[in-house]
Formats: structure tokens, C-alpha cells, sequence
């Protein structure tokens, strides 16, 4: 059994009633703690902090869109990247030609989305190691594609596009303004995200995950899911791109390297595959690894970050976002309690 | 015609590069079962540790030597200490644990060595000779050669041997191999210390022409990765076929099909990996494997 | 979802508590809160009476951490012999030792914008940063927040331009120039040449070809081939390929990859063609390059340049060189102690502008150092060969922009005057 986080019980619908429908207090409670927190801590914090947190969310989306094709449908993929430059590159050239924003921002999830869709119908197919090379070789194509059609896209310069400072009549300065509007977009995403995994599309996708076959016996289509899987997480790719271009108003061909692919999949890993507290994690992870490693020694930077990643898988393999899961493990089992129920993960 | 047969010399030179990393690639898959995405970073430090030793005064062929024995012994290390952990589990988790060990050890090459190009000896002379109106290299002959030496080496490893036999049998299924009275534990050790002894080969042949960097293989790795996808992920012989396809059709590519040109010419690869898999998804040489449900 | 109902209380009651411990308190707001400069005697960020501190965004790890160690070395050890030496006496009277922070941005645009937002309230300018990219994705950061973003390693002409970039200068001579220097070389020699081109398919390569181009237009010299390669390339054979065939006279070689570099050379023996070889300044290290490409003098092999090759046996005696070489075994060992890329001398030179700014200037604000540093003009740099000087008064120019070329000899190079 691979699992850690995820494991959808299929007997439970049928067997034993629903464990708590009233969420209690203190859930609402924590919640609504957080969302204060966030939405203040802006007006109250400094600068290089709002911009980085800003970034974390930036990131946090783009984990997220790689979670919904690696983490929940099991499907390797490295070509997340890819999906953010496109959305960063639409951003950046709708900005240029002076589109209404609204506009710009669709475009940036439709047109990755269609991307994606076109790869998915072709490759989902295939296995998965040969997904996963069709995957890598999307940035790996991307860079020198983005150089060619210099027109669109500036060449190998880049494209800068202001167009996230802050607006008059917010009376916000322009980095409370960015994080807010990467707090709103990020927020509906994962929202919509939770939703579409907790429901009938999101057990689908476990069960295509644990074992194709059974699916099929099942009536679900491998084929037809992970296409949507695909598609959904460039659209989010595209979303991110979009946030991207808000927090750092430059894109150029360097964006869709292919190594910041791994760094998204370790981000993934780190914070842990297919849930939704890990991708924030993961965003976090991707974010502030490298500031760390930069106080501690510039120049060993690829030595501490390789440290921490393994470190990291060592000690928790379903990554951060396990440990309360972990710890719940730990004090139950210190309890001796010999539960009938079957331990149900998150 | 001599640009032709020129470019088609040139890509079996760059494609041995790639099938020499893929060879230890795919050994690692044929005894663990995993894509080891640190390879191209072992063979790197490999070659880091033929420069010290052939630095400390030994002679370059005996540099190799040293640098394959001890690599042998770290690729078993690694094994026991580092990936035994993640074997069993998640496949994804393995992979990032192998993109992990990737990282550190080019951070420790870079920190050891700094990011400076070194310049490592070839074994060949750097002399040319001609052939069919071509300029051939006596390095990327013997590149080429020592390729052709090691795959048939694997291929009868694999099918003639009881080594390759165990070694398989493991990677299909340790549960019934333990039972079997196999131990599966050494045999996973020595099948990472031969791919690192392997990828101590390949960066000897492959740092005189890169020069050595921690990043020397990156780009190495994703076209191995191809040709070993493209191959068949468990044929020796079908990863250097693929590998020399590789190079000699991206030369080709690049020249003669213009729109493509030199930028883009790293398509092609992929392009030629989807076609294949698509009309057959077990790759040029591979086996069909059954899954039972 | 939490279902012990005792650790879900505890959690509850714990979390609403630190959001309103957090949100009393608060981080103080309002350190830089990026409202433009401060009036004129309040000291910018960065400086104190004792120390002024530099930031420095670059490639630590990674592809190219190599030249990006160098941005950093030779400026540390030049700022290292300065401080033991007593410091800087600024303009102001004060003297201040130099504080350097280095940062590691992988070449990653968004890391090095990251990388000043972080710093920009710590540090008085950001200098010697490597890459267009990198130094592109801050460069609108820093002129809205009215950082200094100065001598950074990249021969974009964007950061020479006043109008566009009022708080930027470049360092190094933009790419056109280096072309142009060679393209003029062969103008002027009046002959019919053919040249064949081969260029890094970026930026970089995009400036040499035009200012090549430009350079030789109108004249008896005509570009019969012209081909690009990616950074990434592990080979570059089947583009020499093509070029051989057209026997050229001329190999103009606007790359910076040392390994591709080695490889086109020892492929153009093999092909059996002798054309004459254009470098540009940063891949025409006779150690590093053309010794172990096995490089034959006789073919020609010219480059431009701005700085004395410390390798090179012509300037063993050299003191300038000789100073360097120790600055760096000395103080340099975090990033490296061999010059084996010219960044090393270009950043040394960079110390040397930075000190003569910072003699001039009169404040302790950002303000005033931008105008010492636009007003440098005839600083020979050490290390700066003869012909060249440090002139940063041009609108347009970086603060180098001449360059001498010159002809490999067999061990070093000499300037010539003429092709052939």
C-alpha cells in the first residue's frame, strides 16, 4: 500500500453512519482565527514580509495544480512549470496590448487549460513513465519555443508589465494590494479545489489512483479522468501564472525552466502529496527554503536545500501536512487504544 | 553527402553520451525497480573523484579504476542508507528522494570543487581520422566502443548469469525473492553499486568533452531518460539503440528540416519517444508486462 | 478535522488567542514603507558612520555559478584589502569600511526579485549582479523604491539608458559593442571576407551579431552562414557542421559556454577548416579555453577585451595582477580563489569604481552616491589594459565601453591594430 494521506474508504458509505455532520466550535473557531489573520496581517506587517507571503501563495496555487495530477489522480508530472509561464506570458502580453484585466486573467487559465487538454487527450494514454517524459518535455520545448516567437513574447528579455499596483481609491500600498489579490484568487481556487476533491469526482480520481482496473470494472474511465485531471491542474497552472505575474511583474523564458519543475514536485512531496494543507505547505517550503539557505550560506545552496529535502522524507513521508496525523497516531497509540473502528485518515 | 554522414557520425558520438547514462539507468530499474534521477549526479561525482585521484599523481586509467571501485562502494551505501527507506512506498516519494540526493550531491561537488569547468584527461588520443568522407575522433570512437562493450555486457548479465537473475527477480518481487532465500538486501546494494560503477565509466568517457561541473550531466539525463523510456525500460540494448537514434536524428533535424533548426531540435527526441509509444507503449525493445489485477 | 474533542478545545481557544496577541501587537509597519526618498540629510538605508553595505544578487549555484562566484570574489577581495587598509574616506569625511552580502538567486529571475525585496531596506546598492534576466526582474523594484541597482554584470543596453533606468548603470560594454569592435576590425581591413556565425540564442548572442552587423555593413565583408545554440546544448557539432561546409574566412563565435567553446574549436581542426576565430571576452581565456582546445595561433584567433588575463605569462610581473591574485587567495575563499572567468577581474574593477564613487560622495544618501558614480571619467581601474578606462558620464554607455582587440599569441594575447 503506497498511501499515507488519502484513503478513500469504500465501505464506509454503505456500513456506518456518517461520523459528525454539526462541525463543532472550535472548528469555526480555528477558522475563523486563521481568515482574521490573514486578511489583517497585511495592515499590520512589513513589506519584504507581505511580499513574501504574497509569493507563498503564488506558489502555494501552483503546488495545488500539481497536486490535483500527481498527489490525487497518482499521475507524474513535470511539466507543471510550463503551465505557469504560459499563464505568466498571456498575462504579460494582455498587459502589453492593454486588454481589460478580466479578460487577461481568463485567458491566462482558458488558454494553458487548452493546452493541457490537447497534451491529456494524447498522452493519457500512454504509462505513466511516459507521461511523465511527455510532461518534462514541456518546458523543455517551452524555453526555446518562448525564445522563437520573440514577438509574442519579448524573446529571451522577457516582458515586464506593471499592472499590480495598488489602485487609488483601496488606499492600500501596492504590497497589501498584491497580497490581497493573491489571498482572493488563491482562496477561490482552493476552495473550488476542496470541493471538487471531497466530492464524487475526487474518489473517482482516488480510485483511477490506487488501481485503473478497478475503476474500469467500476464504469469510471481512467482515460476520460485523468484527461480532466490534466486539464484542471493547467488551469490552475495558469492561475498561478497569472498570481505570478502580479507579484513579480517580469516573465521571461527563464520561468519555465525545467528545474523548477523538481523544485515544485519536492515542494509537493515536502508538504505533502495530495492534500490540500500540504500544497500551502509546499508553497511555503518553495518560498522560504531558499531565503534560509541564503542567511545560512549562499554558496551552499544546492547542499542545505538537498539536507532539507531529505531530511525531511526521511523523517515524515507524507510530508508537514501529515504531522497531525502523525501525532493523533502518536497519542492514540500512547492511549493503548485498541479502536474497532477502522483508522480513518483525514 | 559528407555533411550528411558527418552529422550522422557526430550523433552516434553525442548519442553514446546519452546511452551511457542510460545503461546505469537502467540497471538501477532492472535491480530496484526505480528511475534513479541522481544518476547523472553520481556519475558526476565519479568523475570529480577520478580528477582527485588522477590529480594525486595516479595514471588516468588507473584513476578510473579507483573511481569505479569506490563508486561502487557509495552506490551501495546510498542504497542501504538512503533509498532502502523509500523503496517499498509511494513510487512518487522515491522519485523526490532520488531528486533529493540529486541536489546534495551536487551542492557537495560544487562545494568540494567549486562550479569552476575542470578539465579531466581522455583516455583516447585527441587525434581525427577520416571514414566515408566524415572526420571521426578517436574519443568519440572509443566512446562509442566502450558503449557497445557494456551493453553487451548487461545483456548477458541479465539473461546468461545468476547475478542478473537474482537481480531481477528482486526488482520484480522482493517478497517472493526473500522467500525464495535470495537476500534481497545485498542484492539491492549491488545492484546500485554496478550503476554507480557503471555512471564512473560514463563520466570518465563524457567529462574530457563537457568538462566537468557539478551540472555536467543535466541535460544528459533528461535525453538518457528519453532513450531509456524509448528503449524499453529494462533492455540494455534497447536504451543504446535508442540513444544513438536520438543523437543522429536530432543532428539530422536540426539541419535539414529548417523551420525545426537548431533551437527547437530538442523536440525532436520527444516527438519520436510519443510516436513509439503510442504504436507501442513497451518501447522499441521492451517486454510487454502483464499486470494481474 | 480534529475529533479529540479536548485537544480541539485546547487548539480553538489558542488560536483565537494568538490572532489577537498577533494583531495587538503587531509587526511594526512603516520601515520603508517605500514612500520615495527621505528628505536630504537622513541617511539612506545601509549606511551607518562606520560601515556601508553592498547586496549582491547572483548565481551562486547552479549552471552558472561559476562566473556568478566570480561577480562576488573579486569584489570582496578588493574591498578586503580596502578595509584592512583603514576603509573608504567618503565625501562626507567619514571613513567606512565596506560590508558585502552575497545572495544566491540560481540565475532564477524570481529569486533575485526576491532577493531584493527582501534586502533593499538593509543595504545602501545592489552591484554586480550576473544575468539579464535577473537583473531585469528587480529592475523596476528598484526604481520605484529608489535603490541603486549599479556596475551589474550584463551588457543590456537598457540599464545604460538615464531616461529608463535612473538608478541603474551597467558595467561591463553592452554586447553590441564587443561586436561592433570586431565588425569594424574587419571593415577597416578593406578585403573581401566571408563570415560564418555561430551565436548563443539569447540576448547575448543577439547583441554581438547586431553590433557585428552594423559594424560591417556597406563593407567588403558578407555573413554567408549564421546559426544559433541554446546555453543547455551539450554539443554544438552539427552546427559547425554546416558552417565548415561553407569554408568561410571568418568564425565569428559569439558564445559563453567554455566546454562548447573548447568542443567548436577541436571540431573545426577535425572538419579540416582554418578560419579566423572571434571570441568575445568572456570565453577567450587562453588557460581556460584556448590552451586545452589545443588553439593554433597561426589560424588567428582575435577577441576585445577590457582586462588583463592574469593567467597569462605576459603579465606574471605585473603588480597590478600580482595584487589581485593575493587579494583573492586572501580574502576570497567563500567563493573562489582562482580567476578562472574575467568576471573575477570585472568585479575587482568594480570595487575600485565603487571606491572612487564613494570618495565623491557627499551624503550619506543614495541620492548623492548616484551622482559621485555618474561622474567618473579617465579612471584606469587596476587591471584595466592600456586604451581602456572607466568613464561613466556618457548617457547610453555603461561605465566601460571601450575595448581593445586583440590576437592570441600562443600563450597571451597582444592588441593589434589591423586584421591579418
Amino acid at each position: 500500500m503506497s498511501q499515507t494521506s488519502f484513503s478513500p474508504d469504500l465501505t464506509a458509505a454503505v456500513t456506518t453512519v456518517p461520523f459528525q455532520r454539526r462541525t463543532p466550535w472550535w472548528v469555526w473557531a480555528i477558522g475563523a482565527a486563521v481568515v482574521l489573520l490573514l486578511v489583517v496581517a497585511p495592515l499590520v506587517m512589513d513589506i519584504p514580509t507581505n511580499q513574501m507571503l504574497a509569493r507563498v501563495g503564488v506558489f502555494a496555487v501552483a503546488v495545488l495544480g500539481l497536486n490535483v495530477i500527481m498527489g490525487y489522480t497518482g499521475q507524474v508530472s513535470l511539466g507543471q512549470i510550463f503551465f505557469l509561464g504560459f499563464g505568466a506570458y498571456v498575462t504579460a502580453y494582455g498587459v502589453q496590448q492593454e486588454w481589460p484585466i478580466l479578460l487577461t486573467f481568463v485567458l491566462a487559465i482558458v488558454l494553458p487549460g487548452v493546452a493541457g487538454l490537447i497534451v491529456a487527450f494524447a498522452a493519457a494514454r500512454l504509462g505513466g513513465l511516459a507521461i511523465a517524459m511527455v510532461t518534462i518535455a514541456l518546458p523543455i520545448i517551452g524555453v526555446p519555443l518562448a525564445k522563437r516567437l520573440s514577438d509574442l513574447t519579448g524573446g529571451s528579455q522577457g516582458i515586464s508589465a506593471r499592472f499590480s499596483d495598488a489602485p487609488e481609491w483601496s488606499g492600500l500600498a501596492d504590497d497589501q494590494w498584491q497580497y490581497y489579490l493573491v489571498l482572493l484568487i488563491a482562496a477561490i481556487t482552493f476552495v473550488l479545489v476542496y470541493n471538487l476533491t471531497r466530492g464524487k469526482f475526487g474518489r473517482a480520481l482516488a480510485i483511477v489512483r490506487e488501481n485503473e482496473n478497478v475503476a474500469k470494472a467500476m464504469g469510471i474511465s481512467p482515460y476520460r479522468y485523468k484527461v480532466m485531471a490534466f486539464t484542471i491542474a493547467a488551469m490552475i497552472g495558469g492561475v498561478s501564472g497569472f498570481l505570478y505575474m502580479v507579484v513579480v511583474q517580469y516573465t521571461s523564458p527563464e520561468t519555465l525552466a525545467f528545474h523548477h519543475s523538481i523544485n515544485l514536485l519536492a515542494s509537493m512531496v515536502v508538504g505533502g502529496a495530495g492534500s490540500i494543507a500540504g500544497s500551502i505547505l509546499g508553497g511555503f517550503y518553495y518560498v522560504f527554503v531558499p531565503n534560509l539557505t541564503n542567511e545560512i550560506a549562499p554558496t551552499l545552496t544546492a547542499l542545505i536545500q538537498g539536507i532539507i529535502l531529505l531530511v525531511v522524507l526521511f523523517v515524515l513521508p507524507g510530508g508537514l501536512a501529515s504531522i497531525p496525523h502523525r501525532i493523533r497516531r502518536m497519542l492514540r497509540s500512547r492511549r493503548a487504544d485498541t479502536d474497532s473502528s477502522p483508522s480513518h485518515s483525514k | 553527402m559528407g555533411e550528411f554522414i558527418q552529422l550522422v557520425v557526430d550523433g552516434l558520438a553525442m548519442g553514446s553520451v546519452y546511452a551511457a547514462l542510460g545503461l546505469a539507468i537502467v540497471l538501477v530499474n532492472q535491480s530496484t525497480g526505480l528511475i534513479n534521477f541522481a544518476q547523472g549526479g553520481m556519475a558526476v561525482l565519479s568523475a570529480y573523484l577520478t580528477y582527485a585521484f588522477a590529480g594525486m599523481g595516479l595514471p588516468l586509467i588507473l584513476a578510473i579504476v579507483a573511481s569505479v571501485i569506490v563508486s561502487f562502494a557509495l552506490g551501495a551505501l546510498i542504497e542501504r542508507f538512503v533509498m532502502r527507506r523509500f523503496e517499498g512506498g509511494d513510487p512518487d516519494t522515491a522519485v523526490v528522494a532520488t531528486v533529493g540526493m540529486l541536489t546534495l550531491i551536487t551542492g557537495v561537488c560544487g562545494w568540494i570543487w567549486s562550479y569552476n569547468n575542470l578539465h579531466l584527461a581522455s583516455l583516447f588520443p585527441a587525434a581525427s581520422f577520416g571514414l566515408l568522407g566524415a572526420a571521426v575522433s578517436w574519443r568519440s570512437l572509443g566512446t562509442f566502443l566502450v558503449i557497445l562493450v557494456i551493453m553487451l555486457g548487461l545483456q548477458a548479465l541479465f539473461r546468461y548469469t545468476k547475478l542478473g537473475l537474482a537481480l531481477r527477480a528482486v526488482a520484480d518481487n522482493p517478497a517472493s525473492s526473500a522467500l525464495s532465500g535470495l537476500p534481497v538486501g545485498r542484492l539491492l546494494m549491488v545492484g546500485w553499486g554496478l550503476a554507480a560503477g557503471l555512471g564512473a565509466v560514463a563520466g570518465a568517457l563524457v567529462a574530457p568533452r563537457l568538462t566537468l561541473t557539478p551540472g555536467m550531466m543535466d541535460t544528459v539525463l533528461v535525453y538518457a531518460l528519453a532513450a531509456v523510456i524509448l528503449g524499453g525500460m529494462m533492455s540494455p540494448l534497447g536504451v543504446v539503440v535508442a540513444a544513438w537514434a536520438i543523437g543522429v536524428l536530432e543532428n539530422l533535424a536540426a539541419v535539414y528540416v529548417p523551420w525545426i533548426g537548431h533551437d527547437l531540435k530538442i523536440a525532436v527526441p520527444f516527438v519520436l519517444l510519443f510516436i513509439v509509444l503510442l504504436l507501442r507503449p513497451q518501447g522499441l525493445f521492451g517486454r510487454k508486462t502483464v499486470v494481474r489485477v | 478535522m480534529i475529533r479529540t474533542t479536548r485537544s480541539g478545545k485546547a487548539i480553538g481557544v489558542l488560536a483565537v488567542g494568538t490572532a489577537v496577541a498577533l494583531l495587538a501587537t503587531g509587526c511594526s509597519r512603516g520601515g520603508g514603507s517605500g514612500d520615495g526618498g527621505d528628505g536630504g540629510a537622513a541617511a539612506s538605508p545601509g549606511i551607518t558612520d562606520t560601515t556601508v553595505t553592498l547586496g549582491v544578487t547572483t548565481p551562486l549555484s547552479g549552471g552558472t555559478a561559476g562566473p556568478g562566484n566570480c561577480t562576488v570574489a573579486g569584489l570582496v577581495a578588493y574591498m578586503g584589502a580596502v578595509n584592512d587598509a583603514g576603509g573608504i574616506e567618503f565625501g562626507d569625511g567619514k571613513t567606512r569600511t565596506v560590508e558585502i552580502e552575497a545572495f544566491d538567486d540560481t540565475y532564477d529571475p524570481q529569486k533575485a526579485l526576491s532577493n531584493f525585496q527582501q534586502n533593499a531596506s538593509d543595504v545602501f546598492a545592489f552591484t554586480s549582479g550576473l544575468g539579464t534576466p535577473t537583473n531585469r526582474a528587480y529592475r523596476e523594484a528598484a526604481i520605484a523604491d529608489e535603490v541603486p541597482q549599479v556596475l551589474v554584470m550584463t551588457g543590456d543596453p537598457i540599464f545604460s539608458d538615464r531616461e529608463e533606468s535612473p538608478w541603474q548603470l551597467g558595467f561591463v560594454p553592452i554586447y553590441q559593442n564587443e561586436g561592433a569592435a570586431f565588425g569594424e576590425l574587419l571593415a577597416e581591413s578593406g578585403e573581401e571576407l566571408t563570415v560564418a556565425v555561430l551565436s548563443q540564442n539569447d540576448d547575448y548572442g543577439e547583441g554581438y551579431v547586431e553590433g557585428f552587423k552594423e559594424a560591417i555593413e556597406g563593407s567588403s565583408v558578407e555573413i554567408v552562414k549564421e546559426l544559433t545554440y541554446e546555453a543547455t546544448d551539450t554539443s554544438v557539432d552539427a552546427q559547425l557542421t554546416e558552417l565548415a561546409a561553407t569554408d568561410a574566412d571568418v568564425f565569428f563565435n559569439a558564445m559563453s559556454i567554455t566546454p562548447l567553446v573548447i568542443s567548436a574549436i577541436e571540431k573545426t581542426k577535425e572538419l579540416a577548416w582554418s578560419p579566423s576565430w572571434f571570441l568575445p571576452s568572456n570565453t577567450s581565456s587562453p588557460t581556460a579555453i584556448l590552451g586545452p582546445a589545443g588553439a593554433d595561433p597561426a589560424a588567428g584567433f582575435y577577441s576585445v577585451s577590457f582586462s588583463k588575463a592574469p593567467q597569462s605569462p605576459l603579465y606574471a610581473e605585473d603588480e597590478d595582477v600580482k595584487t589581485f591574485l593575493a587579494a583573492l587567495q586572501e580574502y576570497s575563499g567563500d567563493y573562489t580563489t582562482t580567476p578562472d572567468f574575467p568576471h573575477c577581474m570585472w568585479s575587482y574593477m568594480v570595487g575600485a569604481t565603487l571606491e572612487e564613487a564613494f570618495k565623491n560622495t557627499e551624503e550619506p544618501t543614495r541620492e548623492a552616491f548616484m551622482e559621485a558614480l555618474r561622474n567618473i571619467e579617465g579612471l584606469q581601474a587596476p587591471l584595466m589594459l592600456e586604451g581602456t578606462e572607466i568613464n561613466t558620464t556618457e548617457d547610453g554607455l555603461p561605465a566601460v565601453s571601450t575595448v581593445v582587440v586583440q590576437k592570441y599569441n600562443g600563450k597571451g594575447y597582444d592588441s593589434v591594430e589591423a586584421f591579418g
